[in-house]
């Protein structure tokens, strides 16, 4: 098992430390290390309610950890509010697909580039690049609310991308797509990360999709990490197969 | 690819505009033409509330949170800018307790509403900021207290507003061309508003929050830009009813223009400039034709009683209607294109 927190942090790397997450009577997650090298696709897994979504929002800010720090690049983003992390260079993508449904597919993506700070200008280009990206240029003058669902997924990364990122933190793209869609995405995601040196963290339950698309794995359980290396070493740990694998 | 889309989108901003002005020349030629006094008074104040509702879209369409201060802030532009293009002399037997300064100073009219606006602006700027952070329900009732605490203070400021009695002595510079062409300002900039980076970005916190957060919208830095822009505007509109109407009393700043203008609004659609523009046209067309029917069926005494608020019955019943059937309004958030 490679141990993240050996002291040295990488500056190009999304760093979590030590993280916690209280709720109420829930400890969501307990002293989580974690990091994203800039370049990779790190795959984050557990089963249901181990605390995926949670990490994702903890670090995009929409919670704010009980302890531990997080850095993106060197700067400490812990507990700032979340268009301050995004516009350090951390974009995310929701489980439940949330787009600005009055605005047209191409507003949706520009205004990502926008609010990062980009002029006018090159948010418009960057937006252009976005969709052009997902093969979805033709569907930019159509309000998003009324695009279909396996539409609407590709949509939000177009979104994400459009920032710019360093580090992009994907909840479930493929859910609710089925084989051929969820296929198609991969073909999409998988050179993203090192055409455009960001790191790349996604949750999802495909394993099939996972073990192809990832170059490490982190699994959740309860909230604590159980295990972490590249997919085939994450196999072969004794407490990974019993808690998720072999089921 | 890439230059294409851009300027088809340009063009039809263009037809847009071009569409929603048409209207607004073809009524103020026909008023020109027809000549009556009376009809080009419901024309002056179409177009007066045509600028607060477009005032009331620039905040309320683009952010999602329904606004009741607005017109606080119409009472706000109508009082400061009478306040320095009142003349000195009138000002003595109107206002008798101003300040020596202020009680000398006369700026001409332009000048006067644009300081009316600012000092609107200026306030909401102050008031409002702690306010945005609010979503929902507390934004909307928070709003409504911040029209109360700005009545109140209209009513008992005596010194400056010369308190619940009717201020008198305004001079009328409002006139038809004067109130169109603002209108047509308003709906250049109100439009602009909503197209620029900064109504991109409210827009898109209106439809999502959390979305729009994670991708580096300041939430309560875009909606109090929206919220001061709005003010302006209303500030603008209060400071050209005052010089249209030339006397009133914090009365005019209160609940009955508050439905008004938000009755507009939200029949023709928050969301779209054009929605704003369609409803207070409709509104006002069905208001001016609901009052003449009542007047008529009043005096040939077609009922054994007196017909009363047939007018304020009707347009409450419609925006119901609407609410249920139509709940983004009648332009359902879109443009004319």
């Amino acid at each position: 098992m490679i141990s993240p927190a050996d002291g040295h942090t990488p500056l190009t790397a999304l760093v979590v430390q030590g993280i916690t997450m209280d709720f109420v009577g829930l400890r969501a997650l307990e002293n989580v290390n974690l990091t994203l090298r800039q370049g990779e696709i790190l795959g984050l897994i557990g089963p249901n309610g181990s605390g995926k979504t949670t990490m994702i929002n903890v670090i995009t800010g929409l919670l704010r950890p009980t302890a531990g720090r997080i850095q993106a690049d060197g700067a400490d983003i812990t507990g700032k509010p979340p268009h301050k992390i995004a516009q350090t260079g951390v974009a995310r993508t929701f489980q439940k697909v949330k787009l600005f449904r009055e605005l047209t597919v191409f507003e949706n993506v520009k205004v990502a580039a926008v609010s990062v700070g980009m002029p006018n200008r090159r948010a418009k280009e960057q937006a252009w690049v976005a969709l052009e990206e997902l093969g979805i240029e033709a569907w930019s003058g159509r309000i998003a609310g009324t695009l279909p669902y396996g539409h609407e997924r590709k949509v939000e990364v177009a979104r994400a991308l459009a920032m710019n990122p360093k580090f992009i933190l994907l909840d479930e793209p493929a859910a609710g797509m089925d084989e051929e869609e969820s296929a198609a995405l991969l073909q999409i995601l998988t050179p993203i990360p090192e055409k455009k040196n960001l790191g790349m963290l996604i949750v999802d339950h495909d394993m099939n999709l996972i073990m192809r698309l990832c170059n490490r794995l982190h699994v959740l359980n309860y909230g604590k990490t159980i295990g972490e290396g590249t997919p085939e070493e994450v196999r072969r740990i004794p407490e990974v197969v019993e808690a998720y694998l072999g089921s | 690819m890439k230059d294409k889309p851009a300027s088809t989108a340009t063009r039809s901003h263009i037809i847009t505009l071009l569409i929603l002005l048409l209207p607004l020349i073809i009524i103020a030629a026909v008023t020109k033409l027809i000549g009556n006094v009376l009809f080009e008074r419901v024309v002056i104040t179409l177009f007066i509330n045509l600028i607060l509702v477009l005032g009331l879209q620039a905040f309320m369409g683009n952010s999602g949170i329904l606004s009741f201060a607005h017109i606080g802030f119409m009472g706000i532009g109508a009082y400061a800018s009478v306040l320095f293009s009142m003349a000195p002399q009138m000002k003595k037997l109107a206002l008798p307790d101003l300040p020596l300064w202020l009680g000398h100073l006369q700026l001409p009219f332009l000048p006067s509403i644009l300081i009316g606006a600012i000092i609107a602006a200026l306030i909401a700027a102050v008031v409002s900021f702690p306010l945005m952070r609010l979503s929902d329900a507390s934004a909307v009732i928070t709003s409504f207290a911040l029209l109360v605490v700005i009545h109140t203070i209209l009513v008992h400021w005596k010194t400056v507003t010369n308190g619940p009695q009717t201020l008198f002595g305004v001079d009328r510079y409002t006139h038809l061309e004067t109130s169109m062409c603002w209108a047509f300002i308003f709906i250049a900039l109100a439009y602009w508003f909503k197209e620029s980076s900064i109504g991109l970005q409210l827009r898109a916190s209106r439809d999502e929050r959390e979305a729009a957060s994670t991708i580096g919208v300041n939430i309560i830095l875009v909606r109090w830009q929206g919220f001061i822009l709005s003010a302006f505007m209303a500030g603008l509109g209060g400071g050209l009813w005052a010089h249209f109407i030339t006397s009133f009393s914090p009365k005019a700043f209160w609940l009955k223009e508050t439905f008004v203008i938000l009755s507009m609004l939200v029949i023709g659609g928050p969301n779209s400039v054009s929605g704003a523009v369609v409803g207070a046209l409709l509104v006002t067309g069905a208001f001016e034709g609901l009052r003449g029917l009542e007047n008529q069926i009043n005096i040939a005494q077609i009922l054994p009683v007196q017909l009363i608020g047939l007018t304020e019955i009707v347009l409450s019943l419609t925006m119901i209607v609407i609410l249920i059937k139509r709940p983004l309004g009648i332009m359902g958030g879109r443009e004319f294109r």
